[in-house]
Order: C-alpha cells, then structure tokens, then sequence
C-alpha cells in the first residue's frame, strides 16, 4: 500500500550503524554514568538515564524507519508496542538477574528475543523482509535500553529492589512502556509517506522522547534517590529545541506552509 | 459495602465512562484518526487535496492508553505529595493533554510534509483551530477515565495501582471508540456522495467528500456530525461495558459467599448470551429493511 512507504528499502540520511552505535553505547553508558554519579554525587544526576533513553529512542525510531519502509503500513504502531513488550520482559530478567551487570544481561537478552522474534516472522509467518531478524534485534534493544533509562531517571539506580519498588509496584511501569513506545513508533508513523526524511522523523524521535524524559522527571519527585528538577528542566530544554528544529524541517519539507487559502486548483495539480 | 453505596459507586462510574467514550470518539472524529485516518491519507495521493486534520497517533487504543496513563501518573504522584484527588485528577489530566496536543500537532504537519509530491500544503488555521478542540475532547476523556480508575481504587479497592488501572481503561476507551465509532464517520461521513450502503468502491478511494455546506469540510464539521450518534453511541457502548461489568458482582457480592460468587459469572453469562441475541435481531431487522444491496440482485437476476 503506497500510505505505508515506498515499499523497498529506506535510503538517506545518518547511516544506521552510527545509529546502532549511538544506541547501545549511549544507552549503556548513560545506565551506568547516571546510577554510579547518583552513588557518587548525589540523585540530581539521574537524568542521565533519560539521555540514554533518548539515544535508545532515536535508534529505536530508525529502525523502525527501516523495516516499516517494507511498506508495513498499519503495522507500525504494532511493531512499536512489540518493542516495549520484549522490552520489558528482557529489562525486568536483565535486571533480576544480572545485578551490576543487569542493563547488559538485559540488552543481549533483548536482543536474543528480537532475533527469535524476527526469524519467526520470516521463517514461519513469511513475510519475507530481508532486514527482519537484524530490525527486530535492534528495536528489541532499543525497547530495553529505553526501559532502563527511564527507569535510571525515576529511581537513581537500575538495581531490581529499587526498581522493583518505585517502577513496577507502583504502577509506573505502565506509563514507561506507552511513553517509551509511541516514542519509538510515532516519528515514522507521524512522517509516514513518499516524502519522509530521516532527519525529520529523527528529530520528532527526540522531541517525543524529550517528553518521556520530562513525564519520568514527575515521577522522580516520589522517589528519594532521584531529583526531579534536573530532569523535567533538561527535558523541556530538549523538547523546546527538538519541536522548533522539527517545524524547521517541515517548512523546509512540505509542499507549502500557508496560513488559510483554497484547495490547489486542478491545473496546480497537473 | 453497602449494596445500595455500591450501586451508586456503579451508576458514577458508568457516568463517567458513557462521557469519556463519547468524547474519545469525538476526538478522534476531529482529528481523522485510526480507520477513517486512511481514506484521508489516501485522498492527496488520488488528487483529491484536503482540508482536514491528519491526526495519525497511532490507533486509538495506544493514543487513549498514553494520554490516560500520563494522567494517571501525574495524579498518583501528585496524591502521593497529598494533594487533593480533584485537583491532582485536574493537573494530571491537563499534563496528559499537553502531550496529547505536540502529538496531534508532529502527526499532521509530518503527514502533510511527507506528501510534497501531491501537492498537499498544510493549512496553519486547520492545526490553530483543531488541536484546541482535540486537546478540549482528550482533557475531559482524561479526566473521566482517572475518576473511574480513582474510584475502582479508592472506594472499590481493586489490587492495581492508578496509573495501571488508568493505562489499561485507557486501552478500553480506545479499542471502543474504534470499533464502535469509527464506523459512522468512516463509511457515512467520508462518503456521503455516493448512495448509502454501496460500500466502498475501488474506484472511489481517496475520493472523500471535501467540500461542506458552506466552504470547504474540515474536522469540525465530521465532529459536528459524528456528535449527533456515533459520539453518543461510542460513550453508551463504554458505559454499558463499565456499568454492566460491574454491576454483576455489585448484586451477586462474592464476599458474601462463593454462591453468590458463581451467581456473579452466571448473570454475567446471562447478560452476554442476551446482548448476543438482542445483536442478531437488529441485524436480521436491518437486513429486511434495507439490503440485501439491490444492483447486485438485478445483475443476479
């Protein structure tokens, strides 16, 4: 269907290796940055996490560019939720688990699932998309990396008790994994057509995930080992950034930006 | 509880819902979201341009279950820090909207952008005048969703916690909305030009009615229409979901005795079996009184 992209390969823009570094190593890193300065300098650093998060997003959002370019259509949102789901459950094992070492037992079991999950696709279902297994090995970390990171910035630390207690307890969790995933799928969804750009639907990723990072910024208040001022603060900050860049981007794209007027006479559409 | 306390508690709570589906389906009418959202998408594409807002967040089951469990939260945290349950209901119904709004906003004018080559140009006074109304209708879902999830909380006492609870009547309220209201916007809104009950002919596609009874048709004027049944029949349907739902186990308590328990399941098969059967007749009557569809019976004949 031609509302679901051009039904071949996306080209264009940030090649996806640099994306899939910027992913993992930003996820990881900023896991791990925000829960030992929360140790070392006190909670106002567990916004750190959500900068992961964001990272994770934007990874996460071009994969999904990539594989829903196969012309999937209504099956973006779906592929993005699919991405929280194992997510979640490979971020809550990680993180049981793994101990200090959780967000990375999570991210290879995440991406053991998306694996499994995307050679089914191929293999038993047949949908025959020849970047399924690597996308959704991709999308599956980019879930996980997204859960730990907001889970960083709710909780200042990304040890099972604590998020176990603030996180899943308290229902929180639920808010992670819709903010998380409409993250990730709305900026392809929402640019979804012949005439999508990466850098436009990279740049909604960032400012959707920009509010993930503020919403885990509210939740923060209730917890003591994590300040909620940094992180709702930076988060608006990006967001602000990130939503003029975009309108930025959609001036330079579309067709014509105008205040009112008529339809395009025929004579324009010829 | 008391039965009579309980019953009220219900009557609240199915208040409440009928509202929030009403304006769920409202709300997406205005912004053409879910499955209408194609025919509009389409429609530049088959040279029809458009002036109608191109809300694609997603379906409306993930749309409601952002906003509602955004509100969720923002309320549980806020009660948390022991504000009152109105206002912290209110601010976390107003943060939910505010996102719900960048939303709506990055959904059209992307759309829009992404259509350069059919010449669509996106039309500031539609984002201007729409996104207020679409964020007005998803503030008072919001809202309602949050008292019911409230009320299963506090004076129900169910197990989960708000946001959860909130996320997931956030899923329901879309999933409803959808089925139960898409169908008057979709098929009689979008396609008032061509004769009722034909179905959608391939050669139709895109082809959506564009022009209204005074200028050109834009989302209000689908909300205008669809406000007149399917809003109202979209909030009946949740309503009676939310109402009915509850109130078998509001009459058969199972804290009374495992009897009583089994009673609840009973009533509620009861309940399910009439509404199967009470379906089946409106369909065999509407099949007397307007179809089979006639062209196809004189080709047969």
């Amino acid at each position: 269907m031609s509302a679901g992209g051009a039904g071949g390969e996306a080209t264009g823009g940030i090649p996806q290796n640099k994306l899939i570094a910027v992913g993992v190593l930003g996820g990881l890193i900023a896991a791990y940055a925000g829960h030992f300065l929360v140790q070392a300098a006190g909670p106002a650093f567990a916004f750190i996490g959500a900068l992961g998060a964001i990272c994770a997003i934007v990874w996460g959002c071009a994969a999904v560019r990539r594989v829903a370019s196969y012309g999937l259509g209504t099956g973006v949102p779906s592929i993005g939720m699919m991405a929280l789901g194992m997510g979640v459950v490979a971020s809550l094992f990680g993180l049981a688990v793994g101990g200090i070492a959780g967000p990375i037992v999570a991210f290879i079991t995440a991406s053991i699932i998306g694996l499994v999950i995307g050679a089914l696709a191929n293999k038993v279902l047949g949908m025959g998309i020849p970047i399924m297994e690597q996308s959704m090995t991709e999308i599956a970390g980019a879930g996980a990396l997204t859960i730990i990171g907001l889970s960083v910035a709710m909780t200042g630390t990304f040890m099972f008790d604590a998020v176990l207690e603030t996180v899943v307890a308290t229902g929180y969790i639920a808010v992670i994994f819709i903010a998380g995933g409409m993250a990730i799928l709305h900026p392809f969804n929402a640019n979804l057509g012949p005439d999508e750009q990466q850098d436009r639907t990279l740049t909604t990723g960032v400012e959707k995930a920009a509010i993930a990072m503020v919403v885990a910024g509210i939740v923060a208040t209730v917890s003591e080992d994590a300040s909620a001022i940094p992180t709702i603060m930076i988060g608006l900050a990006l967001w602000y950034v990130a939503f003029r860049k975009y309108v930025e981007l959609v001036n330079r794209d579309a067709y014509k930006v105008i205040g009112t007027g008529l339809l395009p006479t025929e004579e324009e559409l010829e | 509880m008391e039965p009579l306390m309980g019953m009220g508690v219900l009557a609240l709570m199915g208040a409440a819902a009928t509202i929030a589906g009403t304006t769920e389906d409202l709300e997406s009418d205005v912004g053409s979201q879910s499955n209408p959202n194609s025919q509009v998408q389409l429609a530049p594409q088959m040279m029809y341009p458009h002036r109608i807002y191109n809300k694609a967040i997603s379906g409306e089951p993930p749309s409601n279950a952002l906003i509602c469990a955004i509100g969720g939260t923002v309320a549980s945290v806020l009660m948390t820090a022991g504000l009152s349950v109105v206002f912290a209901i209110a601010v976390g119904a107003l943060i939910a909207t505010a996102v719900h709004g960048t939303y709506a906003i990055t959904s059209y004018m992307g759309r829009t952008a992404s259509q350069k080559r059919f010449k669509q140009p996106i039309y500031l006074d539609i984002i201007r005048s729409h996104t207020p109304v679409i964020m007005g209708y998803a503030f008072i879902t919001t809202f309602c969703i949050l008292v019911v999830s409230y009320i299963m909380v506090a004076v129900l006492g169910h197990p989960f916690p708000l946001a959860l609870i909130a996320f997931i009547w956030g899923i329901t309220v879309g999933a409803i909305g959808s089925s139960t209201g898409d169908v008057h916007y979709g098929a009689e809104r979008e396609f008032q030009n061509v004769e009722f009950g034909s179905g959608l002919n391939a050669a139709n596609s895109g082809n959506i009615v564009r022009k209204a009874e005074s200028g050109l048709r834009n989302g209000i004027d689908n909300s205008w229409f669809c406000a007149k049944f399917g809003g109202p029949v979209t909030g009946l349907a949740f309503g009676m979901t939310v109402f009915l739902s509850g109130w078998v186990t509001a009459v058969f308590d199972p804290a009374i005795s495992i009897t009583w328990g089994w009673l609840s399941v009973v009533a509620g098969v009861v309940l399910v079996l009439l509404m199967i059967i009470w379906n089946r007749r409106i369909e065999v009557a509407a099949r007397e009184a307007y179809g089979p569809y006639k062209e196809d019976e004189e080709v047969a004949a």
